[in-house]
């Protein structure tokens, strides 16, 4: 803890406290105003959007409500963990009772900041979040006990080992191939020594019981995840953004709550597809986003563009463990055994995961099936590569996706950005371009 | 029926009036800290260059950086779009339109009816765009129009290394200090430009035939080192400063029969 490390030692340079709080009021102002402008912008795409999504509004104010109840529960006694990527097990926090929060950040105020401490090289993902420590803006990274860092690509790497200066960090080490022999062998013992640190800092044991209740309560989460993309395979009854808000504060809010407001808005999507009650014009170009996680509040700056531009365009899906890549695999058990349990657990963070840190002979097979699997079932028109600068794995491997989807006939365009609001012209006259391009096609 | 389009270029407005299917005049000027008055100026003249007036045009369509100032046009298209279209009527052999600009370049792939089918654009550094060679021009103390035809009295060209300006203003007066002929600091000024273009359509594929429109199409010096790099014939329309506005006027031309 940032105590017994002396000054001179860390990544972060001290800061005045004036400094600090000016900043601190200044980011949070700022992403307030974001956060509600990204609604407002939301709701007059969608004139008749339901009252449903106000929820989901609500929860994504991450200086609101949710914040409020996470504080409250703490000070009851209830451990907070964070977790930095999708490889973090959500079964086994839940089990111990503690709270899972995803920390990683998505203002570009605060990336500007990290800038004083990263090279502009390093991906903006990472110095958003370090400045986001630096000035303590994000409410949930500040209240996790703990934070579990995968080492996944370089920039998480080294992000763990800023953040240690001042939070307790667990690491774990993905193999980073997945179908060796002992890939689920090397796992499995990074979920055993996370296992067991969970316990430590909650004082509970993760039991049979517990662990039931909390892959039951990730697998009914994942049933309503499901039923809201069936419905986003018909025609436009909720614009991509909408469904886009719904994923991502699964990140942060309650899931057994989550999983009832989602449910309660997919009752009402499911008339609206009866009664022909849509977000948009039914042969809108569908696009497909891939590429570099997308974090709220800040990072809608794409999904905005395409849904406004002219000729609109709706996001029908995406391959982002920002979105569509959050609930999707549930925990496969057999036999509720603790073992297969927990080899269940072990291998739904292994296996069922497409991030571009995996490699074989043949890339990143199974990110590529996913991609030619959701362009088939959500008729997707047409892709955008989304990779901001120094998101090096993602930009990698475009070269083979975009011959895949070439051989489909699906055109792609590859969108290189920043955490900034600088290049939205730039940004809206090639989003244009590609829609007007996508659109003639669908005329012919 | 009669048509026109209109390129809300960052540094030239251009018009091209259109009757069908012929381009019957144009008008420029450039765009100032007034681009809206001065896109309906542009307009005007090119209309009384036609001996025309507005009610006799069925439809404006707008391109260009600037296309929300031109508020009289009754639709918009992007400028990948409106090259497109301008390409292939043109030369309807043609299937990469390269475009390079004051502040931008583009290459787009298109069909034989004009129709975009890929693009990329390089938005993002000046080194691939016109400014460049007005940068390095005065660099050189030399006047933007002889720039090219001096860079072709060389036979070889001095080194370049860097691919940004403002380093490669530094390179160039390093160079104008080691006293390196003019012309071989003017061929590698072209060169290094050719380059960005060139790796941005390598981007797309070269499909032939290539057309290169714009207004830096006009410079040779620039004609002279893309044909270098891309080891390829290069067509070149007469006025390639207009493509925008023609394609933009065609696509109007049809947007008006759909509304018919």
């Amino acid at each position: 803890m940032a105590s017994e490390i002396e000054v001179g030692t860390k990544y972060i340079p001290d800061m005045s406290k004036t400094e600090i709080e000016d900043l601190r009021k200044q980011f949070t102002e700022s992403s307030l105003k974001v956060i509600k402008d990204n609604i407002d912008r939301m709701k007059k795409s969608w004139p008749n959007r339901p009252k449903e999504m106000e929820y989901f509004d609500e929860i994504s104010n991450l200086f609101g409500k949710r914040q409020q109840e996470i504080s409250e529960q703490k000070q009851a006694g209830k451990k907070v963990i964070g977790y930095t990527c999708m490889f973090a097990p959500i079964e086994l926090i839940i089990a111990a009772g503690a709270i899972p929060v995803r920390v990683g950040s998505g203002w570009y105020d605060s990336a500007k900041l990290g800038d004083r401490i990263m090279p502009v090289e390093v991906c903006p993902v990472i110095r958003s979040t370090v400045g986001a420590k630096m000035v303590h803006l994000s409410p949930f990274l500040e209240l996790s006990d703990a934070v579990i860092t995968p080492l996944t690509c370089d920039g998480r790497t080294k992000l763990s080992e800023i953040l240690a200066d001042y939070k307790t960090i667990w690491r774990m080490s993905p193999p980073r191939v997945k179908d060796d022999a002992h890939a689920l062998q090397l796992w499995k013992e990074e979920m055993m020594v996370i296992k067991q640190k969970i316990e430590e800092l909650t004082g509970t044991k993760i039991t049979r019981e517990n662990l039931k209740e909390a892959i039951e309560k990730l697998q009914k989460a994942t049933k309503a995840f499901r039923r809201l993309q069936e419905i986003r395979k018909g025609p436009p009854v909720i614009t991509g953004r909408d469904a886009m808000l719904v994923n991502q504060t699964s990140l942060w809010d309650d899931i057994e709550r989550w999983t009832q407001k989602t449910d309660e808005l997919c009752d009402v999507l499911e008339k609206r597809v009866e009664e022909k009650d849509y977000a948009t014009y039914p042969d809108t170009p569908r696009v497909m986003i891939t590429g570099t996680p997308m974090i709220w509040p800040d990072s809608w700056k794409v999904p905005n563009l395409i849904e406004e531009a002219n000729p609109k365009g709706l996001l029908a899906v995406d391959e982002q463990c920002s979105g569509d890549r959050i609930l999707y695999d549930p925990v496969g058990v057999d036999e509720w055994t603790m073992s297969d349990m927990l080899n269940a657990v072990t291998e739904r963070y292994l296996m069922a995961c497409t991030c571009p840190c995996f490699t074989s002979d043949n890339g990143n097979e199974d990110r590529v099936n996913w991609i030619m699997d959701r362009i088939k079932e959500y008729k997707v028109d047409g892709v955008i590569y989304y990779v901001v600068r120094g998101c090096i794995l993602y930009a990698m491997e475009y070269a083979r996706i975009k011959r895949v989807l070439d051989r489909m006939n699906i055109p792609v365009y590859y969108l290189d950005t920043e955490y900034t609001r600088e290049d939205v012209g730039q940004m809206k006259t090639r989003i244009e371009a590609f829609l007007e391009m996508l659109e003639a096609r669908i005329d012919i | 029926m009669i048509s026109a389009g209109i390129d809300m270029g960052t540094q030239r407005v251009k018009v091209a009036i259109i009757k069908d299917k012929q381009v019957i005049a144009t008008a420029q000027n450039f765009s100032g800290f007034e681009p809206a008055a001065v896109a309906q100026q542009t307009l005007n003249e090119a209309l009384e260059a036609a001996k025309l007036s507005r009610e006799d045009v069925a439809h404006i369509t707008a391109t260009g950086a600037g296309v929300d100032m031109a508020t009289f046009a009754d639709s918009n298209i992007s400028m990948m779009g409106a090259d497109a279209k301008a390409g292939a009527y043109f030369f309807p052999s043609v299937r990469t339109v390269i475009d390079v600009g004051a502040e931008d370049a583009r290459a787009v792939k298109c069909d034989e009816y004009g129709i975009m089918q890929d693009f990329v654009v390089n938005a993002r550094c000046a080194a691939g765009a016109g400014t460049f060679i007005e940068a390095m021009a005065r660099a050189l103390e030399v006047d933007l129009e002889e720039m090219g035809p001096l860079s072709l009295k060389a036979e070889r060209a001095s080194t370049i290394n860097a691919s940004c300006v403002i380093f490669a203003e530094s390179d160039v007066v390093s160079l104008i200090h080691r006293e390196e002929p003019k012309s071989e600091i003017a061929r590698a000024i072209f060169d290094a430009m050719a380059e960005r273009v060139t790796s941005m359509v390598r981007r797309l594929g070269v499909t032939p035939d290539l057309a290169l429109v714009g207004g830096v199409a006009k410079d040779v010096g620039f004609v002279a080192a893309l044909k270098r790099r891309l080891g390829t014939e290069i067509l070149i329309p007469e006025n390639p400063i207009f493509a925008g506005a023609v394609g933009a006027g065609l696509v109007a031309a049809r947007r008006a029969k759909r509304r018919q």
